[in-house]
């Protein structure tokens, strides 16, 4: 997936290098853009000698694609037609080209459509709209008390780090009922606890639980193991 | 005759929309509260909670809905479907609360066009995909006896459960831990000097069950019932003490008590109980198909189709009975993305269907149309392929959720032949579109340099600008 992503960016810059910038640059002085135009061997004599080390790496056009990409493109010094030509040779054949458009377009397309349909739903013309489609984008507060929906105890879950990182901010503050959704009473519990795995040190005060950044870093889902329930103890 | 007798105000009012119009049922839940916080409210709902009602063209040109007061004829003659809902007929504005319902009325008159009967069993819906093991078994009409008795007499109500789909008791399946406590504290608790009179009233038939069974094998006639008063408090006790190590008899007392909607019994791993104890218990089997999802909110079929049956064969003028039933076409909703593991969303008549598992169009990684993995703008009005629809279901919730299939090529193209975009038999025109040169427009468009501005995001990258 990243791999097609700065691939596709890549795309795009050669695009919009054909329309405004049919002539390449014959002065500019940018190391980076300039040792690509050597690694192409193509670099107007004023630059030669801003040779670089990378001028070495001809043999490897996924290097040379990359170090444009990295260094001298974002600052709007797009190569030349013929540059991009060899580049669209040897990164593959057209299709693949267009093959790379297509999965950019759609990616495109698919960041405008949030809304994760769900069989037996019904979808009217008007649903399709992104005045619409926007209101999937951002989460609301749950509506409903999600303590009394689960029926646990919130103060008996004061060891339970995950639950307790849920009603905390990622700078350390309980959140605010208007985020939580809970009841009054719920929320006091919830606060009491909070405050209690924080006071005895089982939570940190500032940010998340190390556990937690571990698994996050990891890519790994938060809560993955569910632990069968006890009946003998109000826990989650 | 009754009709006669009512004034004619009485008689102008019973017809009057104002009496006429049903009441709304309750919306679908809410996602937000099923731990999604994304949803919006003005969205479309899975299914409608008012009664859309029209009126002929004549009328509607007058604003007349058979309403209070006529409607604004900007709004509401544009539409080539007269269909409004009427939230409310007056309200302290002196506005007639009005909206279009033609999202719900063209779903239902599209799906009515499908010709497919809705069955009742395990519909698969919300996020969970019809496994493989029941995707192909033969389904049953939502109007079968066996599974629609609606009219039982109370004394029956326990033996015919697997009859029933409407039941007074909850389906604790279905119910969050919260829920549960809370209906245990609200309904069952104040219910125990009942229950313990319906225990009674058990352990009397039992035993004149038995004491007529030995009259009957003595030859002799038959006793009197027994009275419910006469069984003892200990010998009730003693019976609870029985109940309590028999847990499917215990379940169905509570059941027939409560009239819980069946459920289904669990596996080891969902009892969290150590084997040794889950083999100590018993389960009976359950038949009723709502035992797995939950009994339906409507009547199984929610009147969507009044068919039986999907065993029926159209037939063509020229090409004379056919296989499949015309398929239809469905609109992608939503391309399959791999990166993050979604599959395509497809909706056939309005709704999010359900696509079938296995070697189908829908599964396959290169498919050389490639239309279920991107968007092509250049596709006037969206893709679209041709599906078979299979057979439809409500779930637990109220939903309709469609199975569809492959269409077979024979009869799609017999489909768009009746549509006029396809020729069967007289091959030319089709061989024609084969053989098609390229015609100069395409040669520019395909050499043509591309040309797209140099912002960050351009139109050219939702290929608008070719």
């Amino acid at each position: 997936m990243s791999c097609r992503q700065w691939l596709s960016s890549a795309l795009r810059q050669c695009q919009s290098s054909l329309v405004q910038h049919q002539q390449p640059r014959l002065f500019s002085t940018s190391a980076p853009v300039a040792a690509i135009r050597d690694i192409f061997g193509e670099g107007p004599p004023g630059t030669q000698g801003n040779r670089g080390p990378r001028s070495s790496s001809n043999s490897n056009p996924n290097e040379a694609l990359h170090g444009m990409l990295t260094a001298g493109m974002e600052r709007g010094n797009p190569l030349s037609v013929e540059e991009q030509r060899r580049v669209m040779e040897q990164h593959g054949t057209q299709a693949h080209i267009k093959d790379m458009r297509q999965n950019l377009t759609t990616d495109n397309y698919v960041r405008q459509m949030p809304r994760r349909w769900r069989i037996g739903e019904v979808y009217s013309p008007r649903d399709m709209k992104p005045a619409e489609m926007s209101k999937w984008r951002q989460g609301r507060p749950p509506k409903k008390d999600m303590v009394d929906i689960l029926g646990f105890s919130p103060l008996d879950n004061y060891r339970n780090f995950s639950l307790i990182s849920e009603f905390v901010t990622p700078m350390g503050r309980i959140r605010h009922s208007n985020d939580t959704g809970l009841r009054p009473v719920n929320q006091r519990k919830i606060a009491k606890a909070v405050r209690r795995a924080i006071g005895m040190g089982l939570h940190p005060s500032v940010h998340r639980h190390p556990e937690i950044l571990r698994l996050r870093r990891h890519g790994m889902p938060v809560a993955a193991i569910p632990t069968p329930a006890d009946p003998s103890q109000n826990r989650l | 005759m009754a009709a006669r007798s009512v004034s004619p105000g009485g008689a102008l009012l019973r017809t009057s929309r104002m009496f006429a119009m049903a009441d709304p049922i309750p919306p679908p839940p809410i996602e937000g509260a099923a731990g999604s916080f994304f949803s919006s409210t003005t969205a479309t709902v899975a299914f409608p909670t008012h009664q859309v009602i029209t009126t002929l063209s004549s009328s509607r040109k007058l604003g007349d809905w058979g309403l209070k007061r006529p409607l604004p004829l900007k709004s509401t003659t544009k539409s080539s479907n007269p269909m409004l809902r009427v939230k409310a007929i007056d309200t302290i504005e002196q506005i007639t609360d009005y909206s279009s319902a033609t999202d719900h009325g063209i779903t239902l008159r599209k799906f009515q066009e499908l010709g497919i009967p809705v069955t009742a069993r395990r519909p698969a819906g919300g996020d969970r995909p019809e496994s493989t093991t029941t995707m192909n078994l033969p389904q049953m009409s939502a109007f079968e006896e066996a599974l629609d008795a609606t009219d039982i007499h109370p004394d029956k109500r326990a033996e015919l459960v697997d009859m029933r789909w409407k039941f007074t008791g909850p389906w604790l399946a279905g119910m969050t831990q919260g829920e549960f406590n809370k209906w245990l504290a609200k309904e069952v608790r104040p219910k125990r000097p009942a229950f313990r009179q319906f225990l009674k009233k058990k352990i009397a038939s039992e035993r004149h069950v038995a004491i007529a069974k030995e009259a009957l094998d003595k030859g002799q006639e038959q006793p009197p019932m027994v009275d419910p008063s006469t069984v003892t408090e200990d010998e009730l006790i003693d019976y609870l003490r029985k109940l309590r190590h028999n847990n499917q008899a215990l379940y169905d007392m509570v059941g027939q008590f409560l009239d819980l909607a069946p459920l289904m019994p669990p596996d080891v791993s969902q009892t969290g109980l150590p084997k040794e104890k889950v083999r100590a218990l018993q389960f009976s089997e359950v038949k009723t198909p709502y035992a797995e999802r939950g009994p339906p909110v409507t009547h199984p079929s929610a009147g969507l189709s009044y068919l039986r049956t999907s065993m029926y064969m159209e037939n063509h003028p020229i090409y004379g009975p056919q296989k499949y039933i015309t398929p239809v076409v469905g609109r992608i909703l939503k391309p399959r993305r791999q990166a993050q593991a979604t599959g395509a969303r497809i909706g056939v008549a309005g709704l999010i269907v359900n696509t079938a598992l296995g070697d189908t169009r829908f599964n396959q990684r290169n498919n050389p149309a490639a239309v279920f993995d991107k968007i092509d703008p250049s596709v006037e009005g969206g893709a679209k392929v041709w599906v078979q629809p299979m057979r439809a279901a409500v779930d637990s919730v109220g939903c309709v959720v469609l199975s569809v299939n492959d269409a077979s090529v024979e009869a799609t193209l017999v489909a768009q032949e009746l549509l006029g975009n396809a020729v069967c038999l007289g091959a030319e025109r089709a061989e024609d579109e084969m053989n098609r040169r390229e015609t100069a427009n395409d040669l520019r468009r395909r050499y043509r340099a591309p040309d797209s501005p140099t912002t960050m995001s351009s139109a050219r990258d939702y290929g608008l600008s070719e």
